[in-house]
């Protein structure tokens, strides 16, 4: 162990050093034997070196880097698409099929999901957390009681589960109430009246029709008594954190915007794998954040966590460059390109030439790929770089632009 | 409404007055209309911003520390 000195620190903070390397510098230090000032320069100054080495050349073409760093081991990525993750049981799209369902910026994921965080007493108490569980999850008839179908009266019969009822309403204080409000429900979402007896429903057709009759249960199977129609299923877990357990629910659906708003639900950590609705409503940068996050953990999932993160960052920069999230490719970034060449290049050649000589359009040859097209050197690196020859006069010595 | 400020996706947005606007438009040599983008309507974004002015974000980031963006308000 080396305490560090004043001395140590002014030679650490004199290098060009980021913070979060010079703090490693710091705790290198630490860690080892009698490390002398000088030492301890030594091991700044080679830190450095290293440091300004890595760093990107001006003109470097980092996009295209990012795209061969991630493009790699995509190759690499299993076509399987389905696949339970480790945690709980919930079906999740992985592998290359989420790669590019992110990088295309899907309306919709192919399994949406959620990760519900609780808040205080509701994380800690199983009963508390299954209350939020309840009014996350879509409670439909079958789930709630018996509905059969009596021919001769022309009459809809739901029996409700007393046990059920009070397990998905634990605040309510009776059946009945329950049953009362599921009833009101019925009647709002069929249009029918409804008789209510204890926990048995009745309700039927207003004329005797038996297609109608058979209608209404269709209909009654669809309408949702409690929780997010969007949410399917919610799986609870007790999870470890640096001090405890807590439960944490993960929903198979997601309606994050709603679920944000849900008593007991920890509003600062609950997030979700839809872009788009994080983007809704927590704006572009948080959207920039999951994009990240989501791309580091389908890599990783896969095996192929030595992607360097600053690719992944760069793609989520371009995606969420104007306030909004575009997908790569055709319809987003690669589509909005200036260069008719260079969008032609890339996809639906015809159609790019055609709309651009409709429009009289013009390409000033600025960027990669045109400059390939037409082989002339690329503004890329080097070939970015302009030289101009000056001389020396015989008399003053001194350079001159001539 | 939740307040979005809080979630650990979203990092700290302030506003930032002309004169630092100007600073910072010298100091990476850009235009205005250079800087990243981000919709008024956003709802990560100060209440009394307005279309033209310019954001702060200061993130956590992976790579260093912090990492401060600035994005252009827009719409």
């Amino acid at each position: 162990m080396t305490e560090i000195t004043d001395d140590m620190e002014a030679v650490v903070e004199d290098t060009q050093l980021p913070r979060r390397l010079k703090d490693r510098v710091y705790r290198t230090i630490e860690d080892r034997d009698d490390v002398s000032v000088e030492q301890a320069d030594n091991i700044a100054r080679a830190v450095e070196v290293r440091y300004l080495d890595t760093r990107v050349d001006p003109l470097d073409p980092v996009g295209t880097v990012s795209a061969q760093s991630i493009g790699e081991p995509g190759t690499q990525m299993t076509m399987n698409t389905f696949h339970y993750a480790g945690v709980a049981e919930i079906d999740v799209t992985q592998g290359l099929p989420r790669l590019i369902e992110l990088v295309d910026a899907r309306k919709t994921p192919d399994t949406p999901m959620m990760t519900v965080h609780l808040e205080d007493e509701y994380a800690e108490d199983r009963e508390r957390a299954h209350e939020v569980v309840w009014s996350i999850e879509a409670s439909k008839i079958l789930a709630l009681g018996d509905v059969s179908t009596n021919v001769a009266d022309m009459l809809v019969q739901v029996d409700l589960n007393d046990d059920t009822l009070m397990e998905r309403w634990p605040r309510a204080s009776n059946v009945e109430e329950v049953a009362e409000e599921i009833a009101e429900t019925i009647e709002d979402a069929l249009g029918v009246s409804t008789q209510q007896v204890g926990t048995v429903i009745e309700f039927g057709p207003d004329q005797p029709s038996y297609r109608r009759l058979l209608q209404l249960v269709e209909e009654l199977r669809d309408v949702v008594f409690k929780g997010i129609e969007e949410v399917t299923r919610v799986v609870i877990r007790k999870e470890k954190t640096d001090d405890g357990e807590e439960f944490v629910l993960y929903t198979e659906g997601s309606a994050f915007g709603d679920v944000l708003a849900i008593e007991g639900v920890d509003a600062s950590r609950t997030t979700c794998n839809n872009i788009h609705e994080i983007h809704r409503n927590l704006g572009v940068e948080a959207a920039r954040e999951a994009i990240i996050n989501e791309t580091m953990e389908t890599l990783e999932e896969q095996g192929l966590d030595d992607v360097n993160v600053r690719h992944l960052m760069l793609v989520a920069d371009i995606m969420t460059n104007r306030g909004t999230i575009e997908s790569i490719g055709r319809h987003g970034i690669s589509g909005s390109k200036e260069s008719v060449l260079a969008r032609a290049a890339f996809e639906v050649t015809v159609n790019h030439l055609l709309d651009a000589a409709i429009h009289g359009e013009e390409d000033d040859l600025n960027g990669v790929i045109e400059n390939v097209i037409v082989g002339k050197p690329v503004a890329i690196g080097t070939g970015d770089v302009d030289l101009r020859m000056g001389s020396f006069s015989a008399n003053t010595e001194q350079p001159s632009d001539d | 409404m939740v307040d979005v400020s809080q979630h650990k996706l979203v990092p700290e947005h302030t506003l930032v007055d002309e004169e630092a606007v100007d600073e910072v438009l010298q100091e990476y040599n850009v235009e205005r209309t250079n800087l990243p983008k981000i919709k008024r309507k956003d709802p990560a974004v100060p209440d009394e911003a307005e279309s033209g002015d310019v954001v702060r974000i200061v993130r956590d980031s992976r790579t260093t520390d912090q990492a401060v963006v600035y994005r252009l308000v827009i719409e």
